[in-house]
């Protein structure tokens, strides 16, 4: 579905956020540990203890090769990413690492001081004075590293897609939105890779103004029912003149993600379906694997009066 | 007949007689024990119209198979918002890693069963597939996994074997076409 980087303020639940997000969606959750197992296991003990201690450690070469453990970590790190669907990145970078990646989001978890401060207390059972230096150095090794090793800044805004901050928000409520925000962005990203692909357009940037009550109302159905809608996120052009300019594209209403179908909303006169079904025909001759159904004008009356009996008693039988 | 249906809908003929309904659901039953044979299969009907169609279907078949029902409706929070559709009977089987079947008495755009599908497949079955006693393919808006169809039907007013008109005409024990809307 998405790679999801997490960067995070000590005490902030950034960890314990990561850990739910990566159970959640039963992927691989790359750590600082496991980085230092799997991508440079092969070193010797005190090698791998040097890295570990030390940011400045990785921007040397490692021993017998022309590569530094920098580079080795921002390769290991690209091809897991570029070879999983799902994978939760702590730490190390990540947002820097793989800035720019399409499938990625990349996110930063904080806290007011006192919440972290009191979190890292009862997590390691110490004294609040304790805890707030905890806190302090954590910070610092932190940014430390993304600092010396990739001269970026971690506080930077610019480096993430959005921000959660915990004070009053539990781990799984953090959890469910950053999944739901990394599923909603894999369809956009899926949707601009099929863009690219041929010569239709994506609108996926847009807010969403119905163009008129039905198709309102027709999301209603929809949400209704729990299913989910893009409301026009692509157009496909149909017909273009001597020129290649385009002259007849289809905007298809909805898209739903799941059934990966367009359905196009039509309520008008007869005449004007049947220019809409020409225009369909085309869609699907044009952009095969597309799959465009229209929802006629009698699909819509039934469907919009059934929107006004629900909530009289009773069970539904018929669709 | 007359008495069927409490003089309030007029049938205009019979669509799926008895012995056609019986024939086909034979075939159905048959072709399922096929696909699923050694396999542990629990059977899910829609209530309350694929009630008939569950039970017939399910005594046809040579071959244990396990029931169960589900059903949903609306709870309106006020009267601009419609609210969402709900489930008002959960299956009470753990259809976790098991194959089920969805067993509809009629599937016409597809989005309630849509609803059902999505529904059961948060429970993590083995695999799910349907199985309706009718499907309008004409109509049907979403792309759904259909694999066993009694008939195909178009946008004729029907009832019997399950279906209703306002509670009545279920107990028809064969499909038939109606002469009017109300």
């Amino acid at each position: 579905m998405a790679i999801i980087t997490i960067s995070r303020t000590c005490g902030s639940l950034g960890d314990e956020l990561a850990s739910y997000i990566s159970s959640k969606l039963g992927c691989e959750l790359i750590t600082r540990q496991y980085a230092l197992d799997n991508f440079f296991g092969e070193l010797s003990e005190g090698t791998v203890a040097r890295l570990n201690e030390s940011a400045k450690f990785f921007v040397g070469n490692i021993p017998g090769k022309e590569m530094t453990f920098r580079d080795k970590l921002v390769n290991e790190i690209r091809m897991k990413a570029a070879s999983s669907d799902n994978l939760v990145i702590l730490g190390l970078g990540g947002c820097v690492i793989l800035k720019g990646y399409p499938k990625a989001v990349h996110v930063r978890v904080t806290a007011a001081e006192s919440t972290r401060i009191a979190a890292t207390g009862s997590l390691y059972g110490i004294a609040t004075d304790e805890a707030r230096e905890v806190v302090a150095i954590g910070d610092r090794k932190h940014k430390k590293f993304v600092t010396t090793v990739f001269g970026a800044d971690l506080t930077s805004p610019d480096l993430y897609d959005i921000t959660v901050n915990t004070d009053r928000m539990s781990v799984e409520e953090a959890g469910t939105s950053v999944v739901e925000l990394a599923r909603r962005h894999d369809l956009r990203s899926k949707m601009s890779d099929s863009t690219k692909k041929n010569r239709s357009s994506d609108h996926q940037r847009r807010e969403i103004v119905f163009k008129n009550p039905n198709e309102e109302e027709f999301a209603r159905i929809l949400d209704m029912y729990n299913i989910e809608w893009m409301y026009e996120p692509k157009t496909f052009p149909v017909e273009w003149d001597a020129e290649g300019n385009v002259t007849s594209a289809l905007s298809p209403d909805f898209f739903l993600p799941k059934f990966n179908l367009y359905l196009e909303l039509t309520t008008m006169d007869q005449k004007y379906v049947t220019r809409k079904n020409k225009k369909v025909r085309l869609v699907r001759e044009l952009y095969p694997g597309t799959n465009v159904r229209i929802v006629y004008k009698k699909d819509f009356t039934d469907l919009a009066s059934r929107l006004e009996q629900f909530g009289s008693a009773g069970d539904y039988d018929h669709d | 007949m007359t008495r069927l249906l409490d003089g309030a809908l007029e049938i205009e003929h019979v669509v799926f007689d008895e012995e056609t309904i019986r024939k086909r659901v034979k075939e159905l039953a048959d072709q399922i024990c096929e696909d699923y044979y050694g396999e542990s299969v629990i059977m899910i009907g829609v209530i309350r119209g694929a009630l008939y169609f569950l039970t017939d279907l399910t005594r046809a078949m040579d071959m244990p198979v396990e029931i169960d029902l589900i059903g949903f409706k609306s709870a309106p929070k006020n009267s601009k918002d419609t609210g969402g559709v709900n489930i008002t009977k959960d299956i009470a089987t753990d259809i976790e890693g098991r194959h089920v079947i969805v067993v509809e008495d009629v599937i016409r755009t597809g989005l309630t069963t849509a609803f059902i599908m999505s529904y059961l497949e948060e429970r993590k079955p083995a695999s799910i597939a349907l199985c309706s006693m009718l499907v309008n393919p004409d109509r049907m808006l979403m792309t759904l996994p259909v694999k066993y169809t009694g008939f195909e039907i178009n946008d004729n007013w029907l009832a019997g074997y399950g279906m209703d008109v306002h509670e009545i005409g279920r107990n028809i024990p064969y499909i038939v076409k109606l002469a009017r809307k109300e």
